[in-house]
């Protein structure tokens, strides 16, 4: 593999690579603000400046400059190298390369660093970025000096406000061009762009348009300071107190890598971010996607219930199994759901064996939109998993609806919140010994006799698999809400209460279960839960 | 029951002659509140003994493996509470050996002035305690009335009298106050003649002598074997102090003696506190007349010290500097350090390790006095009862250092 110096540290690399994605697969940093690595090149913010050693036996490019000399107090011809930008200048073997080795290029990033911060606001304490803002981290390590410009910084429009979920403050871009960038080639949707010049310099949006692509906050996250904001966060939280938790979004059946952000202190979920994974989502998640958390506080059933009543764990346990005692194993239903983990279905699956249970259904949300970007039109995040664990058994639940008409379902034991057609709530009415393991209200907690609050999946751990067959663990961020439990504990009392053996103790001996089934089994011809 | 009148040289009774257990502290005055020692007794004299410390953990060296690196200084200035400004600078020196800067000279005269002040109101503790607890009373109040002006210097310069949290990494948290150098320089004055005063008083005392001299003995190669530093180690005769051997600061700058004895008896212990207090006397006025009146005190590295408030208020790059410091911590380079100075009662050394983020990975302390503490039991073995008073106050072991 050719490869290049980067101060004295041999980077190796792949021809077409530049100098920054180089180092940076070989874990180098080189501080920059415009380039994304999912990104094309802009090489406008100047910060990745490195200077580049002349091939031996030619000369180096020189510019020539004006230098103040401190001892005559006068300006004195030099001449000093031509940097380049390593986001766009390309590798070549054997190159030589000084970052912070290069007295030229470290003067070039305080410089550009000053720059930058010339005109900025002292926002530090108001604004969402702080903490996680690359100026404040660059400031410290590249330029450390006090700002010489004693005029008025030039004020900006602050505020503005980009479309549904973006506000913009023009005071504290630095025009990097990454949100512009993303609109354009990530969303294919060109509806930022860069007007005037030089101070007055600003983001605009489109005329007669608003910033209301699918992935308008994958810009705010892109920026690397606080100049656009995502309404969602705006003011809720401050970085440094949340945690997070490697996650997987449960949105849609792409199951992209996440971070869920977390404050342990009041156990609130406020934000997910991307997780980098070059196998499912690079870099991005969709709007969609970045709002999903919102649902693990929302409309979530929080104490167990019957017929609607709020009552302890312990009697809703008791009713239960007095429910599904109510009829014959043929009589009895099972339905999975693709929005929970593999070891919440396990643990249904396995109870049901236990049970005698012939019938077996899956269950999830509707249909929605898809696109070839990330979003699937499959909303739920495990449909490929529940239909492996099953060995491809399990019906859709236009299925149980037809069942359930013909007299054919005693009793259900029903896990997940939602059905693909909610047109098709009306047959669940008719059930009378219907036993439910539900995240949220929906049509199944509904029309349930006995509903057990199920914790959701930023509650526990869980294992997901995605439409392409990738198994992915999602782990907990914070404890379960309410009375909520996991849906697995939930089945393992329920089978202590009926006498049942199920095939494991332990979560760990749930999850190796559940992971002997390979994914990649699915019947490919089952349709999603939410229909085709 | 042995019958009354049964005569004594016929009986075959025999007096009970086996060892007595006596249980002293750890909520007993002469053990300073904080030290339980059971003793295996036979009449008088101790045959035994088995000195137990810790009843004043707190768990510092834990807690500081939550905050940041300058939320440490409220810890260690409840180590040794008699001296927390040698504490405080200590900790200083340490995080600024790991981080390769050095405070500007004023602020290593403003921090030796102050280091030896504490030390002086140690000392005063020390002796006047053990003066106290053998019954003399006047020398006492004289000796905290010195100390009690140390105190109000301290106060003057801090804001508190006793837990100053004044050391910052890269200098003080405020500079000199105008009339710091006249004010010292009135205290020293004052408390030298108390030193003097106190000597009168004690030094013809028979009794004080008696209570002191050839008791608490402990042998140099002992001393050195158990890991003793400070004034009790100078009492074997062994001229060990780190301000001479390793000098910091400008340590290496002035004249002074390493007082040391030459019995190494509770006696020694006190006569060499006194002397140390007459050098630190030397050290400060050397100090105060080299401290410049004027100049920075805290080194120009925004990494670690503080803007001035109206740079924070009114400039951006202000703000960020006090952002980072402030709720990021400021970062001390990965890797470990120890860094050691002369603490009131020794060699108090700081073990810090780093792993670059703004939170200490571990803050191991080492205590002087716990490792004098483990030599108690030897310095009070084969003694008389009445003995462990003095013996045990001339080591002068501070629980809050001691224990952490």
């Amino acid at each position: 593999m050719p490869s290049f110096k980067l101060d004295d540290k041999d980077i190796p690399f792949e021809p077409g690579d530049t100098i920054i994605r180089a180092a940076q697969r070989a874990g180098v940093d080189v501080p920059h603000y415009c380039w994304h690595p999912g990104l094309s090149v802009a090489a406008n913010c100047r910060m990745c400046l490195v200077e580049l050693m002349p091939p031996p036996g030619r000369p180096a490019m020189l510019l020539d400059v004006l230098a103040w000399d401190d001892l005559h107090q006068t300006y004195v011809p030099q001449k000093k190298p031509k940097l380049q930008p390593a986001c766009q200048q390309a590798a070549a073997d054997g190159m030589v390369v000084k970052s912070q080795t290069s007295e030229h290029a470290v003067r070039a990033r305080s410089a550009v660093q000053e720059l930058l911060l010339l005109n900025h606001p002292v926002d530090c304490p108001i604004c969402d970025q702080a903490g996680e803002c690359r100026l404040q981290d660059y400031w410290l390590e590249h330029q450390a000096s006090k700002k010489r410009m004693k005029d008025e910084p030039i004020h900006k429009p602050k505020g503005v406000v980009f479309g549904p979920t973006i506000v913009y403050d023009a005071e504290r871009c630095i025009m990097c061009t990454r949100c512009v960038r993303v609109s354009a080639e990530l969303a294919k949707d060109p509806v930022l762009s860069m007007r005037e010049r030089g101070n007055l310099n600003e983001i605009t949006v489109a005329p007669g348009r608003q910033l209301d692509h699918g992935y308008t906050l994958m810009t705010e996250y892109v920026c690397p300071v606080g100049a656009l904001t995502s309404s969602d966060f705006r003011f809720k939280a401050r970085v440094w107190f949340l945690r997070s938790a490697r996650s997987t979004c449960v949105g849609c059946a792409t199951g992209c890598s996440s971070y869920t952000d977390f404050d342990p202190r009041n156990q609130k979920i406020y934000r997910y971010r991307p997780r980098e994974n070059a196998a499912v989502n690079k870099y991005w998640m969709c709007d969609d996607g970045m709002l999903d958390y919102q649902r693990i506080h929302e409309g979530r059933v929080l104490e167990a219930r019957i017929q609607g009543e709020g009552v302890s764990d312990a009697v809703a346990l008791e009713k239960a199994a007095d429910l599904i005692k109510q009829a014959s194993p043929q009589k009895t239903a099972i339905l999975l759901s693709a929005e929970h983990s593999n070891e919440d279905n396990q643990a249904l699956l396995d109870f049901g064996k236990a049970l005698g249970a012939l019938q077996l259904y899956y269950s999830g949300r509707p249909q929605g939109q898809g696109d070839d970007i990330l979003k699937s039109a499959d909303k739920n995040p495990n449909t490929a998993g529940v239909l492996a664990l099953s060995g491809g058994r399990a019906k859709p639940f236009t299925d149980l609806v037809a069942a359930v008409k013909e007299g054919k379902v005693g009793v259900l034991v029903a896990l997940g919140s939602a059905i693909g057609n909610p047109n098709d709530a009306g047959a669940l009415k008719d059930l009378k010994n219907f036993v439910a393991l539900s995240t949220h209200d929906g049509p199944i907690a509904d029309h349930a006799a006995v509903v057990l609050p199920a914790s959701s999946w930023a509650e526990a751990d869980g294992t997901f698999v995605n439409r392409t067959g990738l198994r992915q663990e999602s782990d907990r961020a914070i404890n379960p809400q309410g009375a909520s439990r996991p849906a697995f504990r939930w089945v393992q009392e329920l089978a202590k209460l009926l006498t049942l053996t199920l095939p494991w103790k332990k979560v760990s001996e749930l999850r190796s279960l559940s992971q002997g089934v390979d994914a990649s089994a699915s019947s490919p011809s089952a349709p999603p839960p939410g229909g085709e | 029951m042995e019958p009354l009148d049964q005569e004594l040289e016929s009986s075959e009774l025999e007096l009970p002659t086996e060892p007595m257990l006596l249980n002293v502290g750890p909520a007993h005055p002469a053990m300073h509140g904080t030290v339980r020692i059971v003793m295996e007794l036979s009449g008088e004299i101790i045959e035994r003994c088995d000195v137990q410390v810790g009843y004043l953990h707190r768990g510092f060296e834990k807690m500081c493996e939550r905050g940041n690196w300058s939320q440490v200084f409220p810890y260690v200035d409840r180590c040794n509470y008699v001296s927390p400004m040698l504490n405080n600078v200590g900790f200083a020196l340490a995080c600024e050996k790991l981080l390769g800067i050095t405070v500007p000279e004023r602020c290593q005269w403003y921090r030796m002035i102050l280091g030896e002040l504490a030390r002086m109101s140690d000392h005063l503790t020390c002796d006047g305690a053990m003066a106290m607890e053998l019954g003399a009373f006047t020398p006492f109040l004289w000796m905290i009335k010195g100390r009690e002006m140390v105190w109000e210097i301290m106060e003057e310069e801090t804001g508190a009298r006793l837990t100053h949290s004044f050391g910052r990494v890269g200098g003080m948290a405020a500079p000199p106050t105008d009339g710091f150098k006249e004010h010292t320089r009135a205290v020293v004055k004052h408390i030298l003649t108390i030193i003097d005063e106190v000597e009168r008083l004690l030094l013809g005392n028979r009794i004080f002598l008696d209570r002191l001299e050839n008791v608490g003995v402990i042998s140099a190669a002992d001393a050195v074997s158990l890991g003793w530093t400070g004034p009790c180690l100078r009492a074997t005769g062994i001229p060990y102090d780190v301000r001479k051997a390793h000098p910091y600061l400008k340590y290496g700058e002035v004249d002074f003696d390493v007082p040391v004895g030459t019995t190494s008896d509770s006696f020694d212990r006190f006569m060499v506190r006194l002397a140390e207090m007459r050098q630190s006397a030397r050290i400060i006025e050397q100090c105060l007349e080299r401290m410049a009146d004027k100049g920075p005190v805290n080194v120009d590295d925004p990494r670690v010290v503080l803007p001035p408030k109206e740079e924070v208020y009114n400039s951006i790059e202000g703000t960020i500097q006090h952002f980072k410091i402030i709720m990021e911590g400021l970062k001390l380079p990965a890797g470990e350090v120890y860094s050691y100075t002369e603490g009131g009662n020794g060699e108090l050394g700081f073990y810090l390790v780093s792993d670059g983020s703004g939170t200490p990975h571990r803050v191991r302390i080492r205590p002087p006095c716990f490792l004098i503490t483990a030599g108690l039991e030897r310095v009070i073995t084969g003694q008389m009862m009445a003995d462990v008073v003095p013996s045990f106050g001339s080591l002068n072991m501070i629980g809050g250092e001691c224990d952490r």
